[in-house]
């Protein structure tokens, strides 16, 4: 039985589902985790750009080689040269952060662009940029960073230049979409019928108010694709070289005790990613599945 | 006499028919006429009503006129300037002058924006008023449209039809036309309030000088509001004409049958006469027509009574003469080779 | 009037809406009749509830909480049965002050029960079109599959042969042209009045008791809208069908009906012989009838060029019902005399004349004023 009540009253709507089987709980879950997540690394960030890590990410450590979390002073344990992990971990972010703006900002404002061109601009102007974006859509993405990696050296800003390329297509089309919506309510005619100037149409009405949580959410799980690959990459031996810390290359070198029992050095970074990524994911997400549902609702 | 605001001659406005990528780069391209060969003038203060079937080309004209669209062709006179080949930068000023009501209520109304937002803006673009102009303008045009001050804090997805439509005509105002193109201002809306809305857009013309072309299918309505009535068809204005020798004593067989089908929905008496010959009537009544078809003679032949009844004449499907606009007294044009 | 083929007796349906935290009384308490062969035309504009009240009658509200409350008695050959039968097992409703403020329903109960009793009554007893005729047709399939879909399920031309034949049949009833032609095209390949007429013939080619048309004129042309008029008209003489007709275009309204209800905020404010409810100069009459009348332009205003009597304030928008009459806020009828009971309590259906009942305390239960 679903109850409703008309205000006013002291209950609002609830439904017979438990708590956390309903949608509007589940979206506020992923956000908040997504959020926290996004003020972890944003912080994470911080601290290994001005070196204010608990430890020096360097310093080895004979003695204290492969220790568990919360033993002898280091908060998550030590790897396998006795270099405090938590730091490391901290530092590794440096790998991915950077660079992923850099992808997020070609993305965003990249697709803004092709978007609005095509979108906007009428004729062939709207042809050629649609076939351009479909022709971006079917490049192999992995295969092309492997191809720039060979052609030029492992360099991330370049490798995530190119995602952020391949990831055009994919925020234009959106913006189009909202256009074509948008014009089919004869809104952008009536905005030029007052005398606004397209500059003010595009930026002012288009893009900032109608698209900004669209474009949100596409910088949101651009990252998370940002981390994975920069992630992928260094694991593969392509991205940042030891010593210095990432992600990926800690998995890989801790991956050689996996078979000595000392699971944790190569575990730790492990979950970092997984945590990471799945917190943009989810953040991405649920600010969708929340946008919907205003939508729906009001 | 008032003077000439508006002259469009031989306006015309192709679409090409979208055949696809290859057929854009080699150039073969399909197109229809929306709007063939018109002419018309408005005079200052006047409202000339504009009547047709949908796909007959009343909004592209519209559009055109407004220069929302260009023009394939034709002559565009606006306040004696001819305006058929400005530049985007040339007409942004003339913007202001003249204006449009869109049928959809929402156009123009972003649904991020307050309506006291909206209005602002509307009044910042052509003008830089101070912020106390801004303030007495805006109460001055809310006024005008009949809004109470408590919706300007409103966003549009919170306001009702009517609301809207009077918000879109203030949105309009602001900017002070002298002549506004009025596309199906009241088709949306219910029965009660599209009452509202045409009192108002009579108040409006009377107490502003407002010059009105509306286009309506809304037959009552337009014969209410209009001093003179263009009845279009497929393209071409088929009759125009004082409302009341178009409404009354119509001449061409269209018209005619604009007319009676608005008496044959009403009456209960016509449903008598309906059984006798009714498959034939039919028959006409339905076709639909393509637009692909050249125009051979009268385009309105296959549909025409007058057609059937005179035998099927020669001259009504005659390739070389399409009737052209006949004087048949106090300016009352009819395109037609029997009327 | 003999016994009413369906009969719905204060018909509740409200939906809640999560944004303002209320209901949406969409129909709240209507109660309407049709007697066999009669066209009963439902007048009313946005948020009247007609539309509603129709799709509650063919069981395909399903938002919620939907049906909560009344009964629809549909009688056929002497037996009758309540479509709503078994509701209250399914919604309670909490109410206070004559207000409902609460309702527990178990939609999901609710949906197995009326579809079991909506099984043989909808598409066959009861057949009903929609306004955008587009929007009923398959765009997949063509146009004759469909309609043989429709007499294969619910008549007793079963055979795929005999059921081409008979939906031909129909395709020449509705006046299209080449129906054999026309039996494979697909909806796209078909204007939007052949359209209509195809969805008129899928519904009549059940051969239903009770044709429910929701606004089946608007959005098409004028000269398309008075030929589907006329078809319409045609059509009822012919095979007798009852029919709810639903429009906010009385001009419609006035040329099909026999009898009127005018719906206004979720209520039937006036029913009666359409010549009666609708003929200009009746003086028993709910000002809401008078009033909207007298907004449309007719031959009268437009010689005289006169301003049209527009009805002040906005459509009452059914979240926010008052207390008393639901015209009140927008009435110029009101008198001292009447005025407490205007505000606070809503009048009661009352016979002005036989068959003609006004909700108005103009006219009381007890008399004429």
């Amino acid at each position: 039985m679903r109850r409703y009540v008309q205000t006013p009253g002291p209950i609002g709507e609830f439904s017979s589902l438990p708590l956390l089987q309903r949608a509007e709980t589940r979206d506020l879950l992923y956000v908040g985790y997504g959020l926290l997540v996004l003020a972890l690394v944003l912080a994470s960030y911080l601290m290994g750009a001005f070196g204010w890590l608990p430890h020096d990410p360097r310093a080895m450590n004979v003695g204290l080689i492969n220790t568990a979390p919360f033993t002898s002073g280091h908060l998550l344990g030590t790897d396998f040269l006795g270099r405090d992990l938590q730091s490391r971990l901290i530092l590794g972010i440096q790998a991915y952060f950077l660079p992923g703006l850099l992808a997020i900002a070609i993305s965003v404002v990249g697709g803004s662009v092709l978007g609005v061109l095509a979108g906007y601009g009428g004729g062939w102007v709207s042809a050629v940029v649609t076939y351009f974006d479909n022709l971006l859509d079917s490049f192999p993405r992995l295969v092309l960073i492997l191809l720039v990696i060979a052609a030029f050296k492992a360099d991330i800003y370049a490798i995530m230049i190119v995602l952020g390329i391949t990831s055009m297509p994919a925020t234009a089309n959106l913006v189009a979409g909202k256009i074509s919506f948008l014009r089919q309510k004869n809104f952008i005619e009536a905005a030029h019928a007052l005398g606004l100037p397209a500059h003010t149409v595009i930026l002012k009405h288009i893009l900032w108010l109608n698209c900004r949580a669209l474009l949100v959410i596409q910088a949101t799980l651009g990252m998370a694709e940002a981390i994975l690959v920069e992630t992928s990459l260094s694991y593969l031996g392509f991205g940042v070289q030891e010593p210095t810390p990432s992600w990926g290359n800690m998995v890989q070198a801790g991956a050689n005790y996996l078979l000595q029992g000392n699971f944790w050095p190569s575990t730790a970074p492990a979950l970092a990613i997984l945590a990471t990524i799945l917190g943009f994911q989810l953040l991405g997400d649920g600010l969708n599945n929340m946008l919907e549902g205003k939508r729906r609702r009001g | 006499m008032n003077r000439t605001i508006l002259e469009v001659t031989d306006l015309r406005k192709d679409y090409s028919q979208n055949l696809g990528l290859l057929a854009k780069l080699t150039g073969k391209t399909r197109v229809i006429p929306a709007v063939d060969g018109v002419s018309f003038y408005l005079r200052e203060n006047e409202t000339v009503g504009l009547v047709g079937e949908s796909g007959c080309g009343k909004t592209t004209i519209g559009r055109t006129v407004l220069r929302l669209t260009d023009p394939s062709s034709g002559r565009i006179v606006f306040d004696g300037r001819d305006i058929t080949a400005l530049s985007r930068a040339e007409l942004r000023p003339l913007r202001r002058e003249m204006q449009m009501i869109f049928q959809d209520l929402d156009a123009g109304l972003n649904p991020a924006m307050r309506v006291r937002d909206i209005l602002r803006e509307a009044l910042t673009v052509h003008e830089r008023p101070g912020d106390a102009e801004i303030a007495s303008r805006i109460r001055e045009l809310l006024e005008q449209v009949n809004l109470k001050d408590s919706k300007l804090a409103n966003f549009p997805s919170e306001l009702s039809g009517g609301e809207k439509r009077r918000v879109g005509i203030a949105r309009v105002l602001a900017v002070r036309p002298r002549l506004i193109v009025a596309d199906e201002p009241t088709s949306a809306l219910d029965i009660s309030i599209q009452a509202q809305v045409v009192n108002l857009l009579r108040d409006l013309q009377k107490y502003l000088g407002l010059t009105y072309l509306f286009i309506s299918h809304d037959l009552p309505i337009v014969e209410l509001m209009s001093d003179k009535v263009a009845v279009m068809y497929l393209g071409r204005i088929v009759e125009m004409g004082l409302t009341e020798n178009i409404a009354h004593r119509p001449r061409h067989p269209y018209t005619q049958s604009l007319w009676s089908s608005l008496a044959d929905k009403q009456s209960i008496e016509v449903s008598r006469r309906v059984s006798n010959g009714t498959g034939q009537r039919e028959r006409r009544a339905w076709g639909v027509f393509e637009f692909e078809q050249p125009a051979s003679g009268c385009r309105f032949a296959p549909r025409c009574p007058l057609y059937e009844q005179q035998g099927r004449p020669a001259v009504c499907t005659d390739p070389a003469s399409e009737p052209p606009l006949r004087d048949v007294g106090k300016g009352h044009v009819v395109a037609c080779h029997f009327a | 009037m003999s016994e009413p083929l369906l009969a719905i007796e204060n018909l509740r349906t409200y939906f809640y809406s999560r944004a303002k935290r209320a209901f949406i009384r969409s129909v709240d308490g209507a109660s309407l009749a049709v007697a066999r062969g009669e066209t009963l035309g439902v007048v009313g504009e946005s948020g009247s509830g007609k539309s509603v009240t129709a799709l509650s009658a063919a069981g395909l509200v399903t938002a919620g909480p939907g049906v909560i409350g009344g009964r629809i008695d549909l009688r056929e050959n002497g037996s009758g049965y309540n479509l709503l039968d078994g509701l209250e097992k399914y919604s309670r409703v909490t109410e206070r002050d004559g207000r409902v403020v609460a309702v527990e329903k178990d939609e999901r109960g609710w949906r197995a029960r009326s579809e079991q009793l909506m099984a043989g009554v909808r598409g066959k007893k009861i057949a009903m079109i929609f306004q955008n005729p587009r929007s009923a047709l398959n765009p997949y399939s063509t146009v004759g599959s469909q309609l043989v879909e429709t007499i294969r399920l619910h008549t007793s031309f079963r055979g795929r042969g005999e059921a081409r034949e008979r939906a031909i049949h129909w395709l020449e009833r509705v006046r299209i042209d080449s129906p054999r032609l026309r039996f494979d095209n697909f909806p796209f390949g078909m204007s939007g009045g052949m359209c209509q007429r195809a969805m008129i013939a899928m519904a009549l080619s059940a051969e239903p008791s009770l044709l429910i048309a929701d606004e089946p004129t608007t959005g098409l042309d004028a000269t398309i809208q008075s030929r589907v008029v006329d078809l319409l008209a045609d059509l009822k003489a012919e095979t007798g069908v009852a029919t709810i007709l639903i429009s906010h275009d009385i001009s419609v309204i006035q040329r099909l009906s026999d009898r009127v209800a005018v719906m206004y905020g979720g209520t039937v404010v006036e029913t009666g012989r359409a010549d009666e409810v609708l003929a200009p100069e009746v003086k028993a009459r709910h000002p809401y009838t008078a009033a909207l009348l007298a907004s449309i332009p007719n031959a009268e205003t437009i010689r005289r060029k006169s301003y049209l009597q527009a009805i002040e304030g906005d459509v009452l928008d059914t979240i926010d019902v008052p207390r008393g009459c639901r015209f009140y806020g927008r009435c110029r009828r009101v008198t001292d005399a009447i005025r407490e009971n205007c505000a606070g309590l809503e009048p009661p259906l009352a016979e002005v004349a036989p068959g003609h009942k006004v909700r108005c305390w103009l006219y009381p239960a007890t008399g004429k004023a």
